[in-house]
């Protein structure tokens, strides 16, 4: 072998080498119920609905539970949301509709968009502000600039009461809220959002309206 | 017996070290491959790129093949200033160009010699192509922060495409350059280009750290 080829791949194999003893030291932490993905049925139903997980609808019989970990700055979920929307209008109080925070960290905007959420919720006005960071997504979404001007626009628009939003926004409290909601994602391996889940097992497919409808309806016709 | 009569004649125009010898040779065969298929692997994500344009463009909600997840999102790539650097998609640029690589690389396997002026306009081409794709992996993984997996196609190609024309201009004397300079980048082309992809990947990497973690 001449010497090219044989620098080449000793610079390839080293290269494979650092990255892969990097990614293996830093591989996430097993959750303490187990190993992830193996946590007991139990233990994952609990990390699904948590007792603070927002229901934006809830049905009376609790048959059937759609989970969503979404990121309010991620197009994908934009686009799953007018479905979601119509999926709630139409089966009213027959489902349950958990709304779970998964803000990517390449989003600059996702967390604090989060956060605004939850803090217009201390107002009682949580499903508004989280469908206006949706319905507006294309004017705030994917920019590296903070928009935390926009959304305190979008606070006051709701009338709300400003000094006390804005603590609500910076409080660690809510910060740590956010983030509980993302670790329960990572550990019930969720890797991208939209991620859905219906009746604790992982919606595969297309998340459009349709999809979701089809998977619903099996769930409850059983 | 035309065989060492070629021979004897192409060691005499092409003096070789003893490690070099073998590189030479490899490399006069290696550059139409690398043109024909850098060109039509570039090509093919220009042209798919481009598809997925109109098709966004047609319905806003699209979500292209290649939005996999928050960070390989073409979506919110190709929503972006800079897919649009000189006012029209730059995936238009691609298909113009690679097309052209790839016929260059036809040409050449096909056992033309081009003249000087056209191999060094390929490489001022190309020069200008990697140049950017450079600002495009910068504008990517910092100002961004998204990747696009056709767009990271056409990094992929674009560096060997100029690294090898260059080479092969700096062998055949039509790039004036230091003679070390020459029988160093000659005899260990291979190792410029590794380092320069392992470099873009681990970039690359690192830029994401936090998401391909989470892929484990």
């Amino acid at each position: 072998m001449s010497r090219n080829a044989q620098v080449s791949l000793t610079i390839v194999a080293m290269v494979a080498a650092v990255v892969g003893l990097l990614l293996f030291i830093n591989r996430p932490a097993d959750p303490p119920a187990g190993e992830a993905g193996q946590a007991s049925d139990d233990a994952r139903a609990e990390m699904l609905v948590r007792p603070d997980s927002h229901k934006l609808s809830t049905a009376a019989d609790g048959k059937v539970t759609v989970v969503e970990f979404l990121d309010l700055e991620c197009e994908a979920c934009g686009a799953a949301y007018p479905g979601v929307e119509q999926l709630r209008g139409e089966y009213g109080d027959r489902i349950t509709f958990v709304m779970r925070y998964f803000p990517v960290p390449s989003h600059v905007n996702a967390e604090l968009a989060a956060r605004a959420v939850e803090a217009a919720g201390k107002q009682g006005e949580l499903e508004q502000m989280y469908s206006t960071m949706f319905r507006t997504q294309p004017y705030w979404g994917d920019q590296r600039a903070s928009h935390r001007g926009t959304f305190l626009g979008f606070a006051r628009d709701l009338g709300l009461d400003m000094t006390r939003f804005e603590a609500d926004l910076d409080a660690q409290a809510t910060i740590d809220r956010v983030l509980r909601d993302r670790t329960d994602g990572v550990v019930l391996g969720v890797t991208g959002t939209p991620t859905f889940f219906i009746n604790g097992a992982l919606f595969q497919g297309q998340p459009s309206y349709q999809g979701l409808k089809d998977a619903i309806d099996r769930e409850l016709a059983r | 017996m035309s065989t060492p009569t070629r021979k004897a004649r192409r060691s005499r125009t092409e003096p070789t070290s003893p490690d070099g010898g073998d590189e030479r040779a490899f490399l006069g065969r290696l550059l139409p491959w690398v043109l024909l298929v850098g060109g039509v692997i570039g090509l093919a994500a220009a042209f798919t790129l481009t598809v997925e344009k109109i098709a966004l463009l047609r319905d806003p909600n699209y979500i292209p093949t290649c939005s996999i997840d928050p960070v390989l999102s073409c979506g919110s790539i190709m929503r972006t200033a800079q897919a649009e650097v000189f006012g029209f998609p730059n995936s238009l640029i691609g298909l113009v160009c690679f097309a052209v690589v790839t016929t260059i690389g036809v040409v050449l396997l096909g056992g033309a010699r081009l003249p000087r002026w056209v191999m060094l306009g390929a490489n001022v081409g190309a020069l200008l192509g990697v140049l950017f794709v450079h600002w495009l992996i910068y504008q990517s993984l910092v100002v961004i922060g998204a990747l696009c997996p056709y767009c990271m196609a056409v990094w992929a190609v674009t560096i060997p495409i100029f690294w090898y024309l260059t080479v092969e201009n700096m062998r055949r004397g039509h790039l004036p350059m230091p003679p070390r300079l020459t029988r160093l980048a000659v005899t260990y082309h291979g190792v410029v280009l590794t380092s320069w992809l392992s470099a873009i990947a681990l970039t690359v990497l690192h830029a994401f750290w936090d998401h391909w973690v989470t892929l484990l």
